[in-house]
Parts: C-alpha cells; structure tokens; sequence
C-alpha cells in the first residue's frame, strides 16, 4: 500500500509550522508543481534521506534574503554569513527531523541532515517525480521538495 | 464541498437571471449546473479548475441562484458504478472507497543508497482493461478531476503526485513534458501510449476511472 497523502502531507505540514512559528504565521503557500526532470536548490539547502516504510528524500530549499529575514525574526540584527546561514537550515532541518520521527517512529529512518549551499556536493539521483511546494514570505522564496521513490515499493505507515 | 455534490439553477435564479450580472467564464459555470453532474464534472465541462469552482459556487449558493439536488439511491448507485443492492433488499449505499488498501507483497528492501532506481516499472493493465484513450487529454481536467476527489485541495494534489509517481517518466519525457502545475497546467497529451499509462495510474491510484471531459473536443 502506498504512502497515505495525510502522510506525505504531514512533512509539509511540520516545514511550514516550524517556519510560521519563526515568521508570526506569515508563509504563503504558493501553487505547488510535480516536476520529472529537475530538481531546484537556492542558496541553501537542508536535506534528509528517508528509508524504511517510504523511499526518498525530503528537503528544504531557502534564498539567502530568505534566512536573512528569518534570522532578523529572531532579533538578530547581524548580517547572516554563509555558515550562520549553514546553522540556521541545519536547525530547521533538524526540527522537522524531531518532528517527523516523533510521528512516524522507528518504522521510518530519517538520516542525519545533509546541509549544503547552492548544490549538493553529491549527486542527487532523481526519481520518478518529486513534489515541489513552494514557500514565500515577504517576497523571497524557499522551497519545500520531496522525492519519493515510488509509491509501488512503499509498503503502509501504521 | 468535496465536488461529488450535484446542484441545479433554482427558481430564484429563473426570477433573477435577467437582473444578474457576472463574467463569462462564470456565466459558464452557472448554466452548467444542470441537476445532474456532479460539481467536479461541472468544473470540467465549464473549463474551469475545481479550485476555480468552489467559491463560484459557493457564491452562487449564496445568492440561491442554485441549490443541492437530492438525488434517489438508484441515481447514487449508478454514479458510483456499484452494484444495486436493492435488487436483493438491501437498501445501503455501498461506501465509496477511494484509498482501499489492498495486500501487495512488499519489494525487498532497496540498499541504503537514497533512490536506487528512478523509475519503477509501469503497473500492469488491470484485470479489466481501461477504456481506449480519444483525443488529447488536457493534463489539468486530470488534475482537477483527482484534486476534486479528496475533498481537501492539498490531499488531492499529493494524490495527483502518487498517481504521477506511478507514470513511467520516460513516456513523460517523450511528450515533453517535465513538470506538472497543480493548477492551470496547459499541456495537452497526445501520446495514446501515456494516455493509457494515466488512466492506469488513475484507476490504481484513485479507484476510479477518469471521467470522459478530461479529453479536449477534438
């Protein structure tokens, strides 16, 4: 039996309460889109393998301006290098890691974040689809992107 | 709203049809509520996206200028395409199932790498074939058609991602197309070969056929 939508919803779900927490529930949820051929990174990417009951990976994906202005939420008043940036994805990363295994516990193995800026060092096999949601708050975007295998091989979430 | 609805123009609107003013692509809609479609049909055959329809209509509740359409069990069971149980006395709606698990023998499981293989092998033809492709198949009345099915707008658009997860990509890729939007997508599919691989997605996916205005006038 396939990954359940509610399922798959929920990691978009966690992303975008973690971030509408940070933000005073500003994010908008753009249209999403199912892309075949490509995958988008901006400047700043968290990344988590998914194995066990589903297949894949999820990631966040933000513009600099966009961690920038997250980092100013936070009272922060410093410009955001590229490490503070690094930081900043790894924490949301983690959070919705946290989050996601709290649900889905051990049937579902989560890896440590891949944290990486612009594209991954490694090479990321595409699947047969992912789904793109985009993220926008205050005119800058993130991206919220999930890959699964295929739901074929993906046996139930209980 | 979950789109399975059926609304018809009320005699309010008849009072009020020379008084009201709308747009076109709403005028559309409005005179294809016909009592008899189901509101996600309606959309369809109005070519207007179900995301589109739903405060339309709810506009048009709101005015009375349309109203919910009852309809009799024989009618219900011949949407749903179930058997007639009140042949033999049993007058229970038979429930309508769009997720039913069924028992699949699970793959082995794949080495840690995070995707082994990008596409999986198309599903084979169900027992009972899907009916032959006509025509060009507008990529957004599918989508819309399988977003209308969950009653909740992003369920059903992760239902429209399972069922594309399940399209061999490289029947995609030879029409061109690289990505789905989620709502207006343009594409028109011509490939019968992928119209098929849809329509098997669809009904392995969502447990249902694809209704007939998926398909462009040719």
């Amino acid at each position: 039996m396939p990954l359940h939508e509610r399922d798959i919803h929920y990691f978009i779900e966690v992303a975008v309460a973690y971030l509408n927490k940070a933000t005073g529930n500003e994010i908008v949820l753009r249209e999403p889109s199912i892309e075949f051929q490509s995958l988008v990174f901006s400047a700043c990417t968290g990344l988590v393998h998914l194995k066990g009951n589903a297949e894949g990976f999820v990631y966040l994906t933000a513009s600099q301006h966009f961690l920038q202005n997250l980092h100013a939420a936070r009272h922060h008043h410093n410009r955001l290098t590229d490490d503070g940036s690094r930081d900043l994805m790894s924490e949301i990363t983690h959070a919705i890691v946290h989050n996601v295994q709290k649900r889905f516990g051990p049937s579902l193995h989560l890896s440590e974040p891949r944290i990486f800026s612009t594209v991954p060092d490694d090479p990321i096999e595409m699947p047969p689809a992912v789904f793109v949601q985009p993220l926008l708050w205050r005119k800058e975007h993130a991206y919220f992107v999930l890959g699964l295998a295929s739901s074929e091989a993906v046996p139930p979430i209980v | 709203m979950t789109g399975t609805e059926i609304y018809k123009r009320s005699a309010a609107y008849e009072r009020e049809a020379k008084t009201i003013r709308l747009h076109a692509p709403q005028w559309k809609l409005l005179l294809a509520f016909d009592g008899q479609r189901s509101l996600a049909e309606v959309a369809l055959s109005a070519d207007v996206s179900f995301a589109d329809a739903l405060p339309l209509t709810e506009k048009f509740l709101g005015h009375g200028w349309i109203a919910e359409e009852p309809i009799t069990l024989d009618q219900y069971l011949k949407r749903t395409g179930a058997p007639d149980l009140s042949a033999i006395g049993a007058a229970v709606p038979p429930a309508v199932i769009l997720h039913e698990p069924k028992s699949e023998t699970a793959s082995p499981p794949q080495p840690p790498p995070i995707i082994s293989k990008p596409a999986a092998q198309p599903p084979p033809i169900a027992a009972s074939s899907p009916p032959k492709p006509r025509g060009p198949m507008r990529l957004s009345a599918v989508v819309d058609y399988l977003t209308s099915l969950n009653g909740n707008n992003a369920l059903g658009q992760l239902l429209v991602y399972r069922v594309f997860l399940r399209v061999p990509p490289e029947l995609l890729q030879a029409e061109d197309i690289a990505s789905v939007h989620l709502v207006n997508d343009t594409s028109l599919i011509k490939s019968e070969t992928l119209q098929k691989a849809i329509i098997t997605a669809v009904q392995e996916v969502a447990k249902r056929p694809l209704p007939d205005g998926v398909y462009a006038a040719a």
